[in-house]
């Protein structure tokens, strides 16, 4: 399915979770980031059961650059 | 995954490109980028990877996923010390003219950073009993921005009681702040009980060979940062959600103050962090054994260890910790002349200023780490000039037992 994966249209190869995309992304390092979906930041215990569907605009936010993200 | 299986195998599966079944220690400061592009969105924060050794090193990142996972948390920051991490925790949630709610019986390091140090940038802390949770409610203020516990204190040997002052905080709308060095995940979940943030001297028994300094901070995932009375946090919430507290320290607070921690110290200590549970049953065994032969030993005056029954936190010790009373206690030889003469006595204990070594180790805290409190302040945080403190090694205990019957022989 297609996806708006921080601001960039992505074709995605089957994840049907954000778990599922967040492995797919080879996010190595999940707890540094947190997901938006659609406008609304998840929780982590969910990951594993939020569906996505066609079009969702995901945001990934990650803590790892060491800029101060409340600039 | 339970506890024992999660110390060796938690947050680390064999690398990928190598199959090293060790954490690789990736000994650097910085990660090269192939372009600009790609640096500039890991700074942004729209893309992952690791750029300076002081923010993240994926060694000291695997330690952290261990730890998370032992903890229950959400994430986790692992430090330079566990003085570090405290440090960081008190900048990150805390501004001049804020207020600190401290038991008193704790580490005299602890006491110090939160008198001395953050004294002087306008930060004040009241000590209270930790027996006495009444009157932690009765010195809670306006500014109070959090109450901060050991879960067993060092040397005090109390044990606070962990959900009541859960409740006291997030009534206040507060986070409790957990340090459990002395207990370790292996002996309780603070987060089961109500705790917010759990802190330790990875130091102590979580390294537990006495060869790395480090500290590490949890966040349980029980407080709500969009809720709580930090602005800066609040608002970093709704980008970071439950991360928004590590967040702002990862970004800001340990990124400033420089609190990392070297790749090859947490390499150690994951090393360490292997054997945690079978070490920590040990120690405690070995520390109730050793309890109970010094509390029928004529020589020696007082004993005072959260496993005996004689200790008024027994019940909450085998509540909290799972039946267990940690691998730390002490006891008293009527004056300092005798705990010095036992000291200079002991043949397999060493004497030295650490705690959670495989070996038994023997302090004076009077003389030591408490010498720069006066003697009022030090009966109030539980020391007095005949205590020995011992923290009970995994050595065979007829061998712990033998040598300090040896060394009272001569006291």
């Amino acid at each position: 399915m297609k996806l708006s994966i921080n601001g960039k249209e992505v074709e995605t190869n089957g994840s049907q979770t954000v778990t599922e995309l967040l492995k797919e992304q080879k996010v190595k390092w999940p707890d540094m980031v947190s997901v938006e979906l659609n406008g609304t930041i998840l929780k982590r215990e969910t990951f594993a059961s939020t569906k996505l569907t066609e079009g969702d605009k995901v945001e990934f936010l990650y803590f790892m650059g060491g800029g101060c993200v409340t600039n | 995954m339970k506890k024992h299986t999660l110390a060796i195998h938690g947050g680390y599966a064999p690398d990928a490109e190598t199959g090293a079944t060790a954490p690789p220690i990736y000994q650097t400061i910085s990660f090269a980028y192939q372009t600009a592009e790609e640096l500039s969105e890991v700074f942004a924060g729209t893309a992952p990877g690791h750029v300076y050794t002081r923010i993240t090193n994926p060694t000291p990142y695997a330690l952290e996923q261990r730890l998370t996972k032992l903890e229950g948390g959400v994430g986790s920051l692992v430090c330079s010390s566990g003085m570090a991490a405290i440090t960081c925790v008190v900048a990150g949630l805390l501004r001049t003219g804020d207020h600190v709610l401290s038991t008193a019986g704790i580490f005299g390091g602890t006491v110090s950073l939160f008198k001395n140090t953050f004294g002087r940038f306008g930060v004040e802390t009241t000590f209270v009993d930790a027996a006495d949770t009444e009157e932690l409610a009765n010195n809670l203020r306006k500014n109070t921005k959090l109450i901060f516990v050991e879960t067993i204190g060092n040397p005090r040997m109390d044990v606070p009681d962990i959900p009541a002052i859960a409740d006291l905080a997030h009534q206040a709308g507060i986070p409790l702040v957990v340090d459990s060095t002395l207990t370790t995940p292996i002996l309780i979940q603070p987060k089961n009980w109500g705790a917010d943030i759990v802190v330790h001297s990875t130091s102590k028994f979580i390294n537990g060979h006495g060869n790395s300094i480090g500290g590490a901070i949890i966040d349980t995932g029980n407080f709500s940062w969009s809720d709580g009375p930090f602005e800066d946090i609040r608002e970093l919430a709704k980008k970071a959600g439950q991360l928004a507290f590590l967040a702002q320290l990862r970004n800001l607070i340990y990124r400033d103050l420089g609190c990392c921690p070297a790749p090859f110290n947490s390499f150690l200590t994951l090393t360490g962090l292997e054997t945690l549970p079978g070490r920590m049953d040990r120690h405690c065994a070995n520390a109730q054994q050793l309890a109970e032969f010094l509390q029928k030993h004529p020589k020696v005056c007082w004993v005072n260890y959260p496993g005996l029954p004689s200790s008024p936190f027994y019940a909450r010790a085998q509540k909290l910790f799972d039946g267990r009373g940690g691998g730390l206690l002490t006891f008293g030889l009527g004056n300092r002349n005798a705990a010095f003469g036992f000291i200079n006595a002991t043949k397999l204990a060493q004497n030295m200023t650490n705690l959670g070594d495989a070996k038994t180790l023997v302090l004076h805290p009077a003389s030591t780490i408490f010498h720069e409190f006066g003697l009022d302040e030090q009966k109030s945080m539980g020391v007095s000039e005949d205590m020995v403190r011992v923290s009970v090694g995994i050595e065979d205990f007829d061998d712990i037992r033998d040598d300090f019957a040896q060394a009272l022989a001569q006291t």
